[in-house]
């Protein structure tokens, strides 16, 4: 029985072709697949990932015992189309996202080019709370036109994490996923994160039970 | 003596013991004895028959070697016969492959003979039937039979021959075909496409025919588009105009493919539609551009979504006003037309992937063959026109979706309005009409991403536009203070003698928190109902969502289902307002009477106060009032959780005056009883069960009530009579101390300190 169930939507936003669906192919299946067609729409995955269970400490009404609790992380990842025609359709997931992770092709000066308008676009639709990460994509190829200082310094100067990464050669793709979750995770012990999906909250062991025992405390 | 008398007496005794034990002993071994020469006998009579049996398997032995041998020769010979059989089939093949050269050399000369005459009497269909005959001779089996045979010189004049007249054919056919066309000779057509695949020409026969079938479609599309044009605005299908010429391109189209696709499966094979299509398509992406272009210039798409993007950044700069607004109304035929044309791409669309992957289940049987041309078909999609057209209009649709929903609900909202007889007000049954409505549309589009895009765009405007007018009205506040029946007498007297019937701005404000606290929640009902529904009907538009797109589905209504959580917290923030500007000054005074009554009563005194208007009757009527201003108004959960509200302020307060007072057994007695006729009265006015929140009240007042302290133990405990308390020892015993009186008058039985101290709890 899962204890907790935490369910956090990242969204990939980008230039078409910059390998958003090459970065969500790696981390969900292990996959690089060549020739990969551009995305109609909006693509949906989800990957369930392993955290470390934590003990809580839970008041009962008569003894205090701990309580080791489940944690079980799905991220819902939405691969969004990178050409302009479907604009309507990925502008509508943002406001939901949790993080938004914003790719270019560091081979690609034009990817880059096009960030400032990412941006405002995130401002106009996203929550204000949503995890932002930059991420430069394609480090394996030689003919780089963005070194990694210029993508560093855009992120810093606009509030995000950065991250370059290669989705053929599977590097830092999983530490950039893994990175999110752990980000989330850490919001959402905290209680900053908009509240979303209820249903799929706890049977006990929730840190309510402390205040609704508080009464009854008193018998030991 | 009689020590050693005893001790002669125990041996006797083990003696006889033992002789006993002896002789049953010796029984045991007699019929054990006779048992063992009982089978001796039958054992006899067995190894007598064992013993005759010895020679026969001697016998049996030899008969079996004879076997072996007999075995052996049968397997060598038949090896034998067998491999005479397989040198007899062989020559048999070889035999039948002869038959089969001479049986095309006999064919190979006949052909060549008929088909000249065949074409010079213009009997092409024979002809075509000759060269076909000599197509499907293997061309390099001949060339092994030329060397073979002698009389070669015949033979290659023959294949010189039938080759010279293939190609001749295929010139004339392919020119009559082109004959045939310029003259819109239709039997002619048919005629010589069904020659071309006689000729080996399946590839040119379908070029042939579909660049024949495209200037037809080219035509009538034209026609159609022209008519579209100049169609009068009094028409009564002028708003859908476009979106019904698209519908007659699709029909043409499919139709097209209809009747020739029963025409190239019987004289091409199966699998071969994918061509055709191919070229068709073409023609299709052409005519559905010119069609889009025209509707665009005819209906100003690009300068009524040019206006609707300034419009949104006008809003978020905050300098409205400027602009004149586009009434969402004026744009719904508009959206209509565009979700029809959507649909139409879509069904026209699903309709040539079934045509060719039935030809493809028939004609390919290869799976990674079948696999290639199933990509090329995805691919010629794709990469289509038609396609990207199709993307465009889903992008113009959702754009002005989006204007019509925000406007339509921003435009109920400022025309909100509140009937005297209703709980809610109009605001609610208008916004999620509309939502309902675009979320329809939506669906009637065809598109899984349309869909979602518009649930996401309606639980944006639910949460934002809708619940924030909500939240602002209930931040407002209910305005405290007086009203009583009297008051509202009054209020309603000044109001007929100044000649105004309408209500004081106090009692304005107070019935528009009450309308926003009963639109939460009759909201949060629609916003089920809304997600059910339209489930439903996503269901069964899209019958054949595979898993990942369900998925997709469910996220996104999930979203739309969680303003509920938005619309729980705004009821429970306006429930709070109550609580505390319309419940709590006015009870604390009832309730605070309590301690204004004597708790230590006399017979005489219980007996007078009963008789008069108790404490509890006067609390009654009080709450009566109240609760009879608000059961009406309210809708029946916000009244529930008003009448949940105001029931734990009650126990509460009425909690802490008990502990100011003191009681003795009467007054705890009186006590007991007021407190059930209270639990009582509460119980009947809310549908769900107070008895939690009475739970400590009940127990103070059962602690009160006691005969003496050590009775106290009927209820506690692990026994079966205990109850479950909800006050601690400690609680306990303070409430026990409210009974250690010092009225020297009327103490009687009264708990004293040292009972209460000595109580094991």
């Amino acid at each position: 029985m899962d204890d907790y169930k935490f369910l956090f939507k990242v969204v990939l936003v980008g230039n078409a072709g910059v390998g958003k669906t090459c970065l969500v192919r790696r981390f969900t299946q292990g996959l690089f697949p060549p020739g990969q067609g551009a995305t109609i729409g909006v693509d949906f995955m989800i990957k369930t990932v392993d955290v470390d269970n934590e003990k809580v400490k839970v008041m009962g009404p008569l003894t205090t015992h701990f309580h080791t609790l489940t944690l079980v992380l799905q991220l819902q990842i939405w691969d969004t189309a990178g050409q302009e025609r479907f604009r309507s359709i990925t502008q509508s997931y943002y406001r939901s996202a949790h993080a938004l992770i914003l790719v270019y092709d560091i081979s690609c000066q034009p990817t880059f080019d096009c960030l400032p308008d990412w941006l405002r676009e995130i401002e106009e639709y996203a929550s204000s709370k949503v995890l932002r990460v930059l991420v430069g994509n394609k480090i394996d190829r030689e003919d780089r036109e963005i070194p990694t200082h210029v993508g560093e310094e855009f992120a810093e100067r606009h509030n995000m994490y950065f991250l370059e990464t290669s989705a053929k050669e599977a590097e830092n793709v999983e530490r950039l996923f893994m990175q999110i979750a752990e980000d989330l995770m850490k919001q959402a012990r905290s209680r900053d994160l908009p509240r979303y999906d209820a249903s799929a909250t706890s049977i006990n062991g929730r840190t309510s039970t402390v205040s609704d025992s508080s009464c009854c405390s008193k018998f030991q | 003596m009689s020590l050693d008398k005893l001790k002669f007496e125990s041996m006797q005794r083990d003696i006889q013991n033992e002789l006993l034990k002896l002789k049953e002993e010796e029984e045991s071994l007699f019929q054990d004895m006779n048992n063992m020469l009982n089978q001796k006998l039958f054992l006899d009579t067995k190894i007598k028959g064992l013993a005759k049996l010895v020679p026969t398997l001697k016998v049996v032995k030899h008969e079996a070697q004879d076997l072996v041998s007999t075995i052996n020769d049968i397997s060598e010979s038949s090896e034998k016969i067998s491999g005479k059989i397989r040198s007899l089939d062989a020559a048999r093949s070889r035999v039948s492959e002869c038959q089969h050269r001479v049986s095309d050399l006999i064919d190979l000369e006949i052909c060549s003979q008929g088909v000249q005459t065949a074409i010079l009497e213009s009997d092409y269909e024979k002809g075509a039937a000759h060269v076909h005959r000599f197509l499907s001779i293997d061309q390099s089996l001949l060339q092994r039979t030329a060397t073979d045979v002698e009389n070669v010189s015949g033979m290659l004049k023959s294949v010189r021959t039938l080759q010279d007249a293939a190609s001749q054919l295929q010139a004339i056919v392919e020119h009559k075909f082109n004959e045939a066309v310029k003259n819109e000779d239709l039997v002619s057509v048919e005629r010589f496409f069904k020659i071309f695949p006689l000729l080996g020409m399946h590839e040119e026969g379908i070029k042939e025919l579909c660049t024949y079938l495209r200037t037809k479609v080219a035509a009538t599309a034209e026609k159609n588009l022209k008519s579209a044009i100049t169609t009068p605005l009094s028409d009564k299908r002028y708003s859908v105009i476009y979106a019904d010429t698209l519908t007659l391109l699709f029909e043409g189209l499919a139709r097209v493919v209809d009747t020739h696709q029963p025409l190239i499966e019987t004289y091409y094979g199966p699998g071969r539609l994918l061509c055709a299509i191919n070229i068709l398509q073409k023609e299709c992406d052409i005519q559905m551009k010119r069609v889009l272009t025209e509707w665009t210039r005819a209906r100003q798409i690009n300068k009524k979504i040019q206006l609707i993007t300034e419009l949104s950044r006008m809003s978020s700069s905050s300098s409205f006003g400027k602009l004149e607004k586009t009434d969402p109304k004026d744009l719904d035929i508009l959206i209509g037309e565009i979700t029809l044309m959507h649909f139409r791409t879509e069904l026209y669309i699903r309709f040539i992937q079934r045509k060719v992957v039935s030809d493809l289940e028939v004609g390919v049987q290869d799976q990674d063959e079948k696999g290639k041309v199933l990509k090329s078909l995805e691919n010629l999609i794709k990469n289509s026109d038609l396609t990207h057209s199709k993307h465009e209009l889903l992008l113009h649709y959702l754009r002005l979706e989006q204007y019509f929903m925000e406007e339509s609900v921003a435009k109920a909202v400022s025309m909100d309005c509140i009937e005297p007889s209703q709980q809610t007000s109009s605001m609610v049954d208008d916004t999620f009409f509309i939502v309902k409505k675009c979320i329809r549309r939506s669906i009637s589009t065809g598109s899984l991403d349309g869909i979602c895009a518009i649930i996401n765009n309606a639980c944006r405007v639910l949460e934002n536009d809708f619940c924030d007018v909500l939240r602002a009205r209930l931040r407002q506040g209910y305005p405290s203070g007086y009203l009583d029946l009297t008051q509202a007498y009054n209020v309603l007297q000044s109001s007929i003698q100044q000649g105004r019937l309408q209500a004081s701005d106090t009692e304005q404000t107070r019935t528009a928190f009450l309308v926003a606290l009963n639109n939460a929640d009759s909201s949060t009902e629609y916003v089920d109902a809304l997600c059910d529904s339209v489930l439903k009907e996503i269901e069964q538009a899209l019958p054949t969502m595979n898993s990942n797109e369900k998925g997709k589905l469910e996220s996104c209504l999930s979203g739309l289902s969680s303003v509920t959580t938005n619309l729980k917290e705004i009821i429970e923030h306006g429930i709070q307002q109550l609580r505390v500007s319309a419940i709590k000054p006015r009870i604390n005074p009832w309730v605070d009477n309590f301690t204004s009554n004597n708790h230590q009563l006399t017979e005489d005194e219980l007996s007078t106060y009963e008789a008069g208007e108790s404490f509890v009757q006067t609390l009654i009527m009080n709450l009566e009032t109240l609760l009879s201003l608000f059961k009406d108004v309210l809708t029946t959960a916000n009244y529930d959780a008003f009448v949940s509200v105001l029931t734990t302020e009650v126990t509460q307060r009425l909690e802490k005056v008990i502990m100011k007072s003191t009681f003795n057994r009467l007054g705890g007695l009186v006590l007991d009883k007021e407190v059930r006729s209270l639990a009582g009265y509460i119980t009947a006015a809310t549908s769900w069960s107070v008895r939690d929140k009475f739970a400590r009240l009940t127990q103070i007042a059962t602690v009160l009530n006691l005969e003496q302290v050590s009775e106290f133990y009927d209820y506690w405990g692990d026994h079966d009579g205990a109850l479950t308390w909800r006050l601690t020892p400690s609680e306990v015993r303070t409430v026990m101390g409210l009974r250690c009186t010092c009225n020297e008058l009327i103490r009687r039985s009264d708990f004293k300190v040292e009972d209460i101290k000595r109580l094991k709890l």
